[in-house]
């Protein structure tokens, strides 16, 4: 059921502004949506939907290109059909959407404060919430690049608003920085309209984003990939009018004497992306130093009890099946909360990266779900690796461990069930 | 008959193989690093003819936003992909659109049509 906000606003004023829900979810990307949708399915009979936009969708709106939702559908859809496909199953459950509305703060006792321009402020008192804001972009302040103030500096995703949704082109001798799947997206679209892209550049000596990204995305167009090599320099006064492009060291240093001046209009930064956790910490919620997201257990509850995590929120995944999947896990477990099947168990026990593991996802194991883990290799090994998953001995070949290649792995409950020290995953050369 | 190498990246999903391809005569002799068995009929079609699916938008008159997102409806010859986006570039499209209506047939004569990607109501 997807109404506007307007119309629920009789309902809001008897309340004095103030309204009840089983769960509420924040969000409507990918995440949110397939949390609000199973929490409804899983029998929470109140869910109420949060979106600051003025559509359901979140990201996958401006991401046109296909390759979403192979695990999840068995299909091979574009960001607006996957997304289409999840509204149309929402509006067939009692889910209740709000949109333009933004949420102002989460508190530790699951209320919500929110406010759109029909309601004013208005509070939500939430038996459970399901936080799905997922991450924003690192900018060009976030990397200190030297040089003038120009316009034509700018994130790959807004550019990829800009061209996708709005119609603008927002220039035609187009540098990247990053290597991330958002700039390899960027390069190819950017070209299909007309703009000629120099080269993507790429700080670290392996790419950021995906392989097969980089090979219909770069290679499919002859755009060259330059590794270890940044920009150093922006030059032009009113609009960008060229970067300097340096090489760097094993230490990321830029070494004297490689600068080469590139012309161009724009620059567009895919340098990373940050989970977004401003409402989380006002929660009180315990985020971890390695995602920059909360702290989660595997039925993705967070630190504080009944607020839930799930999707780019809680550390920034590579595919959308897999912020589907923990939107899932989310949702059911929220509904469980709100249906008080939730029960003191046998405790939790950590989970933590071990040997050549940057993260892994999620950060505690509660014992009431199977563990479905995520993790992120530190480094790029280009041999037979064995990643090992400490107390259970429980040990996977893969061929090889990349940075830019999340891994998932599926651990039985049964196995887990008599751990009592902290699981450890790590990744060792065979 | 000499032994020609050839190194491809699967794009049919994001596991993206790597694979290592033995050709004798254009034939295939082996293939080694794959993790499924479409790496065939990939490796087979990027040898003969390369093809990918065409993601892009065409400007829609009416609709709360200036472009609607579309795409080929099945995998086109990359190699007319410029011709296709030039063909979109000129179109006249007013809303309503539904999702997986078609906006052109048979673009750049591949065969394929250019289908909505998504609904957009008039505003």
């Amino acid at each position: 059921m997807v109404r506007q906000a307007h119309h629920e606003r009789d309902y809001i004023l008897n309340l004095g502004m103030r309204m009840q829900a089983d769960v509420t979810v924040i969000g409507s990307g990918p995440a949110g949506l397939v949390a609000a949708i199973e929490a409804s399915r899983s029998g929470a009979k109140d869910v109420i939907l949060l979106e600051r936009e003025e559509e359901l969708g979140g990201i996958l709106k401006q991401c046109i290109h296909n390759g979403f939702g192979l695990e999840q559908f068995k299909k091979d859809y574009t960001g607006p059909e996957y997304a289409e496909r999840l509204i149309d199953e929402i509006r067939k459950t009692e889910v209740r959407c709000f949109l333009n509305t933004m949420v102002t703060g989460v508190s530790a006792n699951r209320t919500v404060t929110a406010v759109n321009s029909e309601d004013g402020v208005f509070q939500v008192e939430a038996k459970s919430v399901v936080l799905a804001m997922g991450c924003r972009e690192r900018a060009r302040g976030s990397i200190n690049i030297p040089g003038t103030r120009p316009a034509g500096v700018l994130t790959a995703g807004t550019a990829q608003r800009l061209v996708n949704i709005e119609g603008f082109l927002p220039g035609k001798e187009v540098v990247i920085l990053g290597s991330g799947d958002i700039g390899l997206i960027m390069a190819r679209r950017l070209t299909l309209e007309g703009a000629r892209v120099r080269g993507v550049y790429e700080i670290m000596n392996y790419p950021g984003g995906l392989k097969r990204n980089i090979v219909q995305c770069l290679n499919d167009f002859n755009i060259p990939l330059y590794l270890s090599h940044t920009v150093t320099e922006i030059q032009g006064r009113e609009r960008v009018e060229g970067v300097v492009v340096s090489q760097v060291d094993e230490k990321m240093q830029p070494i004297q004497g490689s600068e080469k001046f590139l012309q161009c209009d724009t620059l567009l930064l895919s340098v990373g992306l940050i989970p977004e956790n401003e409402l989380s910490k006002g929660a009180g919620v315990e985020l971890s130093r390695a995602t920059n997201g909360p702290v989660t257990a595997e039925t993705m509850e967070t630190s504080v009890p009944g607020i839930f995590s799930c999707g780019n929120v809680s550390t920034v995944f590579d595919l959308v099946d897999y912020v589907a999947q923990t939107g899932m896990s989310a949702g059911r477990n929220a509904a469980r909360f709100v249906a008080g099947d939730w029960k003191e168990n046998g405790g939790s026990v950590e989970v933590l990266a071990g040997e050549n593991v940057r993260v892994v996802f999620p950060q505690r194991y509660c014992f009431r779900d199977e563990l479905t883990l995520y993790v992120r290799p530190a480094k790029p090994i280009e041999k037979p690796v064995t990643l090992s998953i400490a107390p259970i001995e429980m040990n996977i070949k893969r061929l090889y461990a990349r940075p830019n290649e999340m891994i998932r792995l599926k651990v039985d409950r049964k196995k887990l069930e008599k751990v009592t020290e902290p699981i450890q995953v790590s990744i060792k050369e065979r | 008959m000499n032994v020609e190498k050839r190194h491809f990246t699967c794009v049919t999903c994001p596991v993206g193989c790597e694979v290592d391809v033995e050709l004798r005569g254009g034939n295939i002799v082996s293939i080694k690093g794959n993790r499924c068995e479409k790496i065939k009929e990939f490796v087979v079609q990027e040898l003969k003819e390369p093809m990918r699916v065409l993601t892009t938008t065409v400007r829609i008159e009416g609709a709360k936003w200036a472009m609607l997102p579309v795409r080929s409806d099945k995998p086109i010859p990359k190699r007319l992909f410029l011709q296709a986006v030039g063909e979109l570039a000129n179109i006249d499209l007013k809303a309503p659109v539904h999702i997986s209506d078609v906006i052109i047939k048979d673009i750049a004569g591949s065969g394929a049509n250019i289908v909505a990607t998504r609904t957009m109501e008039r505003s």
